[in-house]
């Protein structure tokens, strides 16, 4: 019980400091505001409020249709880019080759080109082989390169669904003693054609059950609105960055109440120090569960963001919490005093979220290497929880970084109370 | 249970590192009484505190506190004490009520009990009209009162009070002293530190002096008192340094000690009325101006320069 009262009265102050409301609560909705206003929101221009700046590509295809199965992957590529979907944000014209499309990005004709190689309908039927669509961009330009990376992802996606079913069929026909003449792939190649357009024109994505195509993470899901679709991995960044923060913010009122006495008070009432250091540690979880909590629902109500299915909202939140308790109080037990917490938490924080990726979450971001890093941090696992919650991922998905926040936060738990045992002992 | 005594000391030692903070101290407190440990800063009174209060464990030695060991029994120590400290330690968000109240939970009350006891404090210690005001704006001496406040909330056998008095105006501070009467009064125990020897000769039933972690001397007031026998206090201000004129006064026959602190001199003299011409003829004869001279019967400020040889401000 005393534990409660603890954590409760730990929580009356955080709400009564403006400080700590804003932080963890005003800070994160209203930056993802900022950038709401910025693309238009509530501003009624486009569909479902989006208002985007038209981006200008320039495809070069120089894709060959492979003459035994007839497939031509490029010119798929082309025809989707040219969809009358994606017409209120993209401008598609044709370059003669690589050159001349190059040469219009360089010369601020276009703002995104898409190269075609030869071998690409061929890389779809030849087992093993591989080609690579170019993206040549402004380097100035975050969104127009974003959409359309986002859009080459899905239908490379696609791409790849086809090519396993493909290598599955003729592994498949090998084992019987038969080989997958032209006939068979042109069969597939239609069968996938039709499931490429159903897919691009419709919610058919779950229609054919022997491909199953999912977006990139993030991406925008049949009931999203597209604004909805770039916020989410925003809001998602700064829901990450403030919960972390939050979590710290709290832990730290251990280290202000061994200054103000009161710690040191509390010590000569016979409440145990185990009930103690239990009811900071309670403190800090309920913040940040119901910071998370208010966060999540505003964020829904407000920006229409789709967090995504239950089960992996459910898996995220509370791993995300566990994560961000036992930082916070890791982090919290290398505190001196309030004056130093400011600093070192603005710095700890302001790292792990640069490292983890949660200011870039939602724009085109370098990968690779960067991938790797932000794996350090447990910001970088719970920001790949929730981008694969929102893009409706499975939930045996969502739970690979939720256990890996999951056992993050309970080793920095035990380190941070251990340290802090010690101190106050 | 503990014949009549609620604090039995017997010789508790607490160093930090190399420093002996507190060296053999032992003292009994008999139940319903004012013991006040007087010293000046420095002199292991607060560590001495810590160790009863069972938030410091001290190196050697024990204390039984309403028969409970400190080392042994903290727990039940805890229980059975309020413990003012030194710094005001309230949480300044909270109002004067919702601070009573989580101290009143942290000492096991709840309920009406709680709700009840927290209205009679709030009476005791005069802030019912500002018990909806959050603690971070009240005065100095309001928080020292709520402060006390808290202690009181779970009715201690024994109040265990770090100098309360510190730095707050005259007003505050009377209510303060006023109020351990009224507590004891009310048959509370009440262990109380100062370095205000006004404060101790007010309110105590017994004293023992503190000095570098010791206890120096031990007694109710007229019994200290008594160890300087009829020696006055006279304390003279200069206008220069005190060592052109202090080994000339040291050597005037009636003069037991003597110590300075800048310009102002303090002496312990058999006769004030015949030894005080004498230290003017000295003043003179050595070129001092003497700006002021205070002259004090016999107090608690004078047994403790006479058993150390420095004034309590020195501390």
């Amino acid at each position: 019980m005393k534990i409660l009262d603890i954590a409760l009265k730990d929580m009356l102050q955080s709400f009564r400091s403006v400080f700590a409301v804003m932080l963890m609560f005003v800070e994160p909705i209203m930056i993802t505001g900022l950038i709401y206003f910025a693309f238009g929101g509530l501003g009624g221009g486009g569909s479902d409020g989006l208002d985007l700046p038209m981006t200008r590509v320039v495809v070069a295809n120089q894709d060959q249709a492979d003459a035994t199965s007839g497939i031509s992957a490029g010119n798929e590529v082309t025809k989707i880019l040219q969809s009358e979907e994606l017409a209120d944000f993209l401008e598609v014209t044709m370059a003669e080759d690589e050159a001349a499309a190059r040469a219009a990005i360089d010369d601020r004709k276009a703002d995104v080109a898409v190269i075609i190689p030869a071998e690409f309908s061929k890389a779809m039927t030849v087992s093993g082989a591989r080609a690579t669509i170019t993206l040549y961009h402004d380097p100035t330009l975050t969104l127009g390169p974003g959409i359309v990376k986002a859009v080459i992802d899905g239908i490379m996606d696609g791409f790849s669904g086809y090519k396993i079913t493909a290598d599955i069929t003729e592994k498949q026909l090998a084992r019987q003693g038969q080989t997958m003449g032209p006939d068979t792939l042109r069969a597939l190649a239609i069968s996938y054609t039709q499931w490429a357009q159903n897919q691009n024109t419709t919610e058919g994505a779950s229609a054919d059950p022997t491909i199953s195509l999912r977006g990139p993470s993030g991406s925008r899901t049949p009931d999203d609105s597209p604004l909805a679709g770039i916020l989410g991995p925003v809001m998602a960044g700064m829901l990450i960055f403030f919960v972390f923060f939050g979590g710290a913010y709290t832990a730290q009122s251990i280290v202000k109440e061994d200054e103000i006495g009161t710690l040191a008070r509390l010590s000569t009432t016979p409440t145990p120090s185990a009930t103690i250091l239990g009811g900071k540690l309670v403190s800090v979880f309920l913040m940040v569960l119901v910071q998370s909590i208010v966060l999540l629902i505003s964020s829904a109500l407000i920006f229409k963001i789709q967090w995504g299915e239950p089960a992996g909202v459910i898996a995220m939140t509370l791993s995300m919490l566990v994560a961000a308790a036992g930082f916070g109080i890791l982090v919290a037990s290398f505190i001196r005093n309030t004056r130093q917490g400011g600093v070192m938490l603005g710095g700890v924080m302001t790292l792990c979220g640069m490292v983890g990726g949660l200011f870039t979450a939602g724009f085109n971001t370098p990968s690779g290497t960067f991938d790797i890093i932000s794996r350090f941090v447990p910001h970088g696992w719970a920001l790949d929880g929730w981008k694969l919650a929102m893009s409706r991922a499975s939930i045996s998905e969502v739970l690979v970084p939720a256990a890996v926040l999951l056992g993050m936060g309970v080793l920095f738990f035990v380190i941070g109370t251990m340290l802090f045992r010690k101190r106050f002992a | 249970m503990n014949n009549g005594k609620a604090i039995e000391v017997q010789d508790l030692h607490r160093h930090f590192g190399d420093i002996k903070a507190v060296q053999g101290v032992s003292f009994d407190v008999r139940q319903g009484e004012i013991f006040s440990l007087l010293g000046p800063n420095g002199a292991g009174k607060s560590t001495t505190i810590s160790m009863l209060s069972c938030l410091l464990q001290p190196n050697a030695g024990d204390a039984l506190v309403m028969g409970h060991s400190i080392t042994r029994r903290p727990m039940e120590v805890k229980k059975a004490i309020g413990v003012v400290p030194q710094e005001i330690a309230l949480y300044p968000d909270l109002t004067a009520r919702e601070n009573l109240a989580f101290w009143g939970k942290m000492y096991g009350l709840r309920g009406k009990t709680l709700g009840r006891r927290i209205d009679q404090v709030l009476e005791i210690i005069g802030l019912v009209e500002q018990q909806k005001r959050p603690a971070g704006k009240f005065s100095g001496g309001m928080k020292r009162r709520l402060n006390i406040g808290i202690a009181l909330l779970h009715k201690p056998q024994v109040i265990i009070m770090d100098e309360p008095t510190v730095g707050i105006d005259p007003q505050s501070r009377r209510h303060i002293l006023d109020n351990v009467k009224e507590l004891n009064r009310q048959g509370m125990t009440v262990l109380y530190t100062t370095h205000y020897m006004e404060e101790a000769a007010e309110l105590s039933d017994h004293i023992a002096i503190m000095d570098q972690g010791q206890i120096v001397a031990s007694g109710t007031h007229d019994e200290l008192v008594k160890i300087v026998g009829k020696q006055d206090r006279v304390e003279l201000t200069i206008n220069t340094e005190s060592e052109r004129v202090l080994p000339a006064w040291q050597a005037i026959d009636g003069v037991h000690k003597a110590t300075a602190t800048d310009s102002i001199i303090t002496l312990l003299v058999d006769e004030s009325d015949r030894v005080l011409p004498r230290l003017f003829e000295a003043a003179i004869e050595a070129k001092v101006h003497i700006t002021s001279v205070t002259i004090q019967e016999p107090n608690l400020e004078a047994v403790f320069l006479h058993l150390t040889g420095r004034a309590l401000r020195d501390g």
